[in-house]
């Protein structure tokens, strides 16, 4: 069961970047983005494509993928920030909804509905710890990220600019009238959100189920995780995607239990919602 | 050739216009009492010349250059400053973060706590826990760390009470002093002319008077009349 846990520990740190990422996004430009991991997925695929059809070596492709995945999330993050600017939360997230779909679609049109042959970024294990074995991948994950929650964290309470997103991310009209630039802020969180999905699911995808579908829904265990942060704590986002890692890999490692990993997120996900519903329903008892 | 130019600026707002060919100009230096009952359009005509919303007709120009068609923050950034209506403080922010978004360098940030040692008290205070008077402060002191050329105060006093406005009032002073123009909306007409050396009237959305603000003072059948419609 230790094993599994640590098997699951890369998938973890994959959950937990995507959480990161879900959590930037909601306080800063107002979007829950259901197409941040399929932006990512999309990017891979094409650094797949690339390598194998085109002949680029593994990393120039991954390089590629990882640009492209960072441009169609700005490329989104453009879109509704000069036509959606001012709708309400819900009228954002849906379009994201429409993205998801459209890559989807585009990546069994482009590519077929098999999964791809990536060529492994890392590979190899790291370490050994009481006989069990410790890959590269999972130490990247995990390390990378609560390295890119800590990163946020600085950069948001420490600089001016982080200073601009968290003004813009809670008046955003006001912040405009004080000379901030609400657009290239957003698109900006966009685009490194976008850099920061491509980057992680290039990592995972080679040890991971890697269809398209399964890419980019990785944002339902994503949102599970940054659910246990109520999409605004960063450092909760991170220990929800790496205890959620490890919990799927442990059960996986229970026969009787093994189908319940592909459940979990959204028992988290239920479980979450009704406890933070828990005093609205008592208060209407009451 | 200085100053705020409004030049036959008209609003639409759902069905109907609600600010009709309005002109005026602010000059530096001075305040204009924009007053009139609710509902005539001031609010409106602030946001038209800030750019929160677009003006259907007409033209807004700073020093001469045109601004109708110019984004919010290219506006901020030729020196106009916008205080909403309500309390337009960032309230997950502290009171010292809240200047340092306009004020851009420490020093200026301390030298505009001194100047409200209020705040100075709770500078590390999210300004979601300051009281209703103090966030007004807040917001204040963030439009004077800006040092704005043209400052356009919308309600100032909505939600507080007199004495706590009276307190705010001699900042809006200041800023006149230091060079800016003002247009000061406010439901205390008498404070706000008081503070004033120009006066517009709007009824309606349309500008029913626009001289000094001792002419409106002394002619008070004229304000009764916007707001009681005679």
């Amino acid at each position: 069961m230790l094993q599994g846990a640590l098997a699951g520990l890369a998938a973890g740190g994959l959950y937990a970047v995507l959480a990161v990422c879900l959590t930037l996004m909601s306080r800063l430009v107002r979007v829950v983005n259901f197409s941040q991991s399929a932006t990512g997925m999309f990017g891979c695929y094409v650094a797949v494509w690339l390598s194998i059809h085109v002949g680029l070596p593994t990393w120039a492709a991954t390089v590629v993928g990882i640009v492209l995945g960072t441009a169609l999330s700005a490329l989104l993050g453009w879109i509704i920030s000069t036509w959606l600017a001012e709708a309400d939360i819900g009228t954002r997230s849906a379009v994201t909804v429409a993205v998801l779909l459209l890559l989807i679609s585009l990546s069994f049109i482009l590519f077929g509905n098999k999964p791809q042959p990536f060529h492994p970024v890392l590979d190899g294990p790291a370490f050994t710890v009481g006989g069990v074995v410790v890959s590269q991948v999972t130490v990247v994950t995990v390390v990378l990220s609560v390295l890119i929650a800590v990163g946020c964290r600085t950069l948001l309470t420490k600089t001016s600019f982080g200073l601009e997103l968290r003004a813009l991310s809670e008046r955003p009209t006001t912040a405009e009238l004080l000379a901030i630039p609400a657009k290239p802020l957003a698109v900006a969180v966009w685009a490194v959100t976008g850099l920061l999905s491509t980057l992680v699911i290039s990592i995972v995808a080679p040890s991971q189920s890697n269809d398209a579908t399964s890419l980019a829904m990785l944002v339902v265990p994503a949102s599970a995780a940054a659910l246990l942060g109520g999409f605004r704590r960063l450092d909760l986002a991170v220990i929800g995607g790496l205890v959620l890692g490890m919990a799927q890999g442990a059960v996986a490692q229970v026969d009787s239990l093994s189908v319940v990993r592909y459940f979990l997120p959204f028992l988290v996900i239920v479980g979450l919602l009704l406890w933070s519903q828990r005093k609205e329903v008592w208060d209407v008892a009451r | 050739m200085s100053g705020l130019r409004v030049q036959d600026v008209t609003v639409t707002r759902g069905a109907g216009p609600v600010i009709r060919d309005v002109a005026f100009t602010l000059e530096p230096g001075r305040i204009t009492a924009l007053v009139g009952p609710n509902g005539a359009g001031k609010t409106s005509l602030l946001e038209s010349i800030s750019g929160v919303v677009p003006a259907a007709s007409g033209s807004v120009s700073i020093d001469g250059t045109d601004i109708t068609k110019q984004s919010r923050v290219a506006r901020a950034k030729l020196g106009l400053a916008h205080i909403e209506q309500g309390r337009a403080v960032f309230p997950g922010l502290t009171v010292v973060e809240n200047l340092k978004l306009t004020a851009r360098t420490w020093p200026r940030v301390e030298e505009v706590l001194a100047l409200f040692p209020e705040l100075e008290k709770r500078r590390n205070s999210p300004t979601a826990l300051l009281s209703g008077g103090e966030q007004q402060m807040v917001v204040l002191a963030r439009a004077f760390a800006a040092r704005p050329r043209y400052l356009l105060i919308d309600e100032m006093s909505l939600g507080l009470a007199p004495v706590v406005f009276t307190r705010l009032l001699p900042m809006v002073t200041r800023f006149a002093e230091e060079g800016a123009a003002i247009l000061l909306v406010e439901q205390f007409t008498h404070l706000a002319l008081g503070v004033s050396q120009d006066a517009l009237v709007v009824s309606s959305g349309r500008v029913t008077f626009q001289g000094t603000a001792k002419e409106l003072l002394d002619a008070p059948e004229t304000l009764h009349s916007a707001y009681l419609g005679e």
